[in-house]
């Protein structure tokens, strides 16, 4: 349906669109070069970097727990799983084990969390398509999740609550019991936003069939997170690869057929029924005992070596490769970005697809310009 | 699936691969370092040809030796964080352990989705004029990453199609996360 | 639409009897224009997640006659939420001029204040006040969206100081003078 091979008469000039870094629609500072014959999109230049704020080198210069503090602003959207990601590669380094009530408490806060920048995306990928209703709902669970953080750890965005070693503070029995609520209250929203936006029909005409990603690109382009779902590949870093005690949670992983626009925001939302799962679970089974393992100091010097962990992130794969040279400081901190190796695909995603759709494919990878550049 | 079999097999067609001296050299997932540039290629088309399709990360060390915080990055005696007009200055090396020399030390990380394995590459390339076989022939995940760490820590990637910077401004010169990096002033600091 | 005169700042006199008001053209001109500060819908960070809370159902800026613009050109205000680097530098300066006059910005967030965590990163701005003329401060990383809300009310106390005669301040850029943006 987007795909247009043939113009069916005549040749149309060339035009070249800028789109970004001032849109309302690339959600953050992207900007796209857009090469147009017609309608039809005939090459597309992705151009990042608008928000790159030298991650890498800061922490070079800063103390691990520093580190942890930087890890919020990647992907501000969902930066718990960032925080869990940076403190497993260095406690892969400094070889604690943390104690489990911590590790379940670091489960339940990214599954909120997952929750929360998954309805971010809902939100604005319905405004995106010129569905405002959705965004106001949303927002007004998403409100609630937040709520829930500032209790916890009184930020609302940038958390530095998972820490190295276990997590920074227990939770109250008001906690639980408020969660509990919420997560009463949110499941029968999950079916509100199905008749709001899921299948609305001009939702589903603007993204059923649009913006295709294939199994063989979605793997071959390193995709992953409800990209790569989408597309019907089973690949969860949560599964395949557990941490922080995902292994003793039941879930399934929701899987796209198509690989269509509509296919990854549905896997999304399919993610949020099950991570209401999991937080149920993870609180059900909360087991007592610490939340700080013992041993950890306040200036962190591991030992010499290098570490890679990866975590499932509300966007995909977020890997942390980490070496330390049994200094103070990180001496190479690389990041693995899924919002950045998610969106190299653009360029050759859109060429072919009619440039009303260049909104919709590009709501539906869900990037957050911060990770992407770091 | 079997990782030690596939090190074997991988050796075998391919003489230049060998397992690092610790298994686990890269906490906690196997690593096999590669002898020269020259045997990147055919090591990763013979793990792509054995499902290893999906490749995760392509990233670099630079193994100069830690800066003084006086150097680049401001510390607490250094009022200004651009003031040093110099190179910064390489701390003495505190830890006989780290292994600081001279080089880049490249690293790939390649998974194989439906077997849950991944592995883990290692090359060493010298600091000046360094250069590595692009992957993005394989892999198309290689196109962004490698220009990453080409802008980054200025790596060629040889056979890359469109190397050029993607996250650093145009007038910004050097590479950042090289250890020697230092910071030209430009019209926004000042 | 009720008015309660005494609430009303300046110099203004209801006329017993009729439906009249006087007042002076600062008074209502300044008093039209600071409940309709409309910004330009320019997210650049995690503050700009805060910024979009703020419009959203719990915090509601419409009430304030805040409402998002997607072109400078129809915007009164652009809010600076997020970290400034250097290479998004020259678009926040040319859509600063294509905002028409008078134009107001709200810096929010402490990396658009002075590079906040970034302070000695080498691609940031330390502070969108070396690019542009900033009217408020909002601190905070990031700020809550009540911020943000009082950073309105005090652009709004702004806006009704201003004057349109020559030489009192007519405008904020006549205030600060002309700034050599290529500098």
């Amino acid at each position: 349906m987007s795909k247009v091979d043939a113009f069916p008469g005549g040749k149309f000039d060339q035009l070249f669109v800028n789109l970004g870094p001032q849109h309302p629609s690339t959600h953050g500072v992207l900007r796209v070069g857009l090469t147009l014959e017609g309608e039809v999109i005939t090459k597309a230049e992705p151009d990042i970097g608008y928000l790159h704020r030298g991650t890498s080198k800061l922490a070079e210069a800063r103390g691990y727990h520093q580190c942890v503090a930087l890890t919020d602003r990647w992907d501000y959207v969902s930066a718990m799983p960032n925080n869990l990601a940076l403190c497993l590669a260095a406690e892969k380094l400094l070889g604690v084990e943390i104690p489990p009530r911590a590790q379940h408490l670091r489960v339940v806060m990214c599954e909120l969390n997952r929750i929360a920048s998954h309805l971010l995306f809902l939100g604005t990928y319905g405004i995106d398509l010129g569905a405002f209703t959705p965004f106001l709902h949303a927002f007004r669970e998403r409100e609630m999740i937040l709520d829930l953080y500032e209790m916890l750890c009184g930020a609302r965005l940038t958390y530095n609550y998972i820490r190295i070693g276990g997590v920074m503070a227990d939770i109250s029995p008001e906690w639980a019991s408020k969660t509990g609520e919420f997560l009463g209250f949110f499941k029968p929203r999950m079916k509100e936003y199905d008749d709001l936006l899921s299948f609305n029909p001009i939702f589903l005409a603007r993204t059923q069939g649009v913006g295709l990603i294939s199994k063989e690109a979605a793997v071959d382009w390193g995709l992953s997170g409800p990209n790569l779902r989408g597309s019907g590949v089973d690949y969860d870093v949560r599964k395949s690869d557990p941490y922080s005690g995902y292994d003793r949670f039941d879930f399934s992983v929701p899987l796209g057929k198509a690989g269509s626009c509509w296919d990854r925001y549905y896997c999304r939302a399919l993610e949020m029924r099950q991570s209401v799962r999991i937080v149920e679970a993870a609180l059900a089974g909360l087991p007592e005992g610490d939340i700080v393992a013992k041993g950890v100091a306040k200036t962190v010097k591991p030992p010499p070596g290098e570490a890679y962990a990866h975590v499932e992130a509300s966007r995909g794969d977020l890997g942390i490769y980490l070496v330390s040279d049994g200094g103070p400081s990180p001496y190479r901190l690389h990041v693995r970005a899924p919002s950045f190796v998610n969106l190299a695909i653009l360029q050759e995603m859109l060429v072919g697809c009619k440039v009303a759709d260049v909104v919709a494919i590009l709501g539906s990878i869900d990037i957050v310009l911060g990770e992407t550049d770091r | 699936m079997n990782i030690e079999s596939l090190v074997a097999d991988l050796a075998a067609k391919v003489p230049g691969v060998v397992l690092a001296a610790d298994p686990s050299y890269v906490k906690s997932y196997p690593t096999m370092r590669l002898s020269s540039a020259a045997y990147l290629l055919p090591a990763a088309s013979f793990l792509k040809e054995r499902g290893f399709d999906y490749l995760e990360i392509i990233t670099a060390v630079d193994w100069l030796g830690p800066v003084s915080p006086e150097g680049y990055t401001r510390g607490g005696r250094n009022p200004h964080p651009f003031s040093a007009p110099e190179a910064p200055a390489l701390v003495a090396v505190k830890n006989p352990a780290a292994a600081y020399k001279p080089a880049f030390d490249m690293l790939w990380c390649l998974a194989n989705i439906p077997a849950r394995a991944r592995l883990l590459l290692r090359l060493e390339i010298p600091r000046e004029d360094p250069a590595v076989p692009s992957l993005t022939g394989l892999f198309k995940a290689a196109d962004w990453q490698e220009r990453e760490v080409f802008d980054l820590l200025g790596v060629r990637f040889e056979g890359h199609p469109n190397l050029k910077k993607i996250l650093t401004p145009d007038f910004l010169q050097g590479h950042p996360l090289r250890k020697d990096y230092v910071h030209v002033k430009d019209r926004y600091d000042e | 639409m009720g008015v309660i005169l005494e609430r009303l700042p300046g110099a203004v006199k209801g006329v017993p009897g009729a439906g009249v008001v006087l007042t002076t053209a600062d008074v209502f001109i300044d008093w039209s224009r600071k409940y309709s500060l409309w910004p330009v819908t320019f997210g650049l960070a995690c503050c700009a997640i805060e910024m979009m809370a703020a419009y959203a159902s719990r915090f509601d800026f419409d009430r304030m006659g805040v409402m998002p613009r997607p072109s400078p050109r129809q915007a009164d205000v652009m809010i600076i939420a997020g970290t400034v680097v250097k290479k998004m530098a020259e678009p926040i300066i040319r859509i600063y001029h294509q905002m028409p006059e008078p134009r107001f910005v709200i810096s929010m967030g402490s990396c658009a204040n002075c590079g906040g965590p970034y302070y000695d990163s080498y691609s940031v701005v330390k502070g969108v006040d070396r690019i542009i003329p900033v009217d408020v401060y909002v601190a905070g990383c990031p700020p809550r969206p009540e911020a943000l809300f009082y950073a309105v009310l005090k652009l709004q106390e702004k806006v009704q100081k201003m004057r349109i005669s020559k030489g009192a301040g007519a405008t904020p850029q006549a205030e600060k003078g002309p700034r050599n943006v290529a500098a």
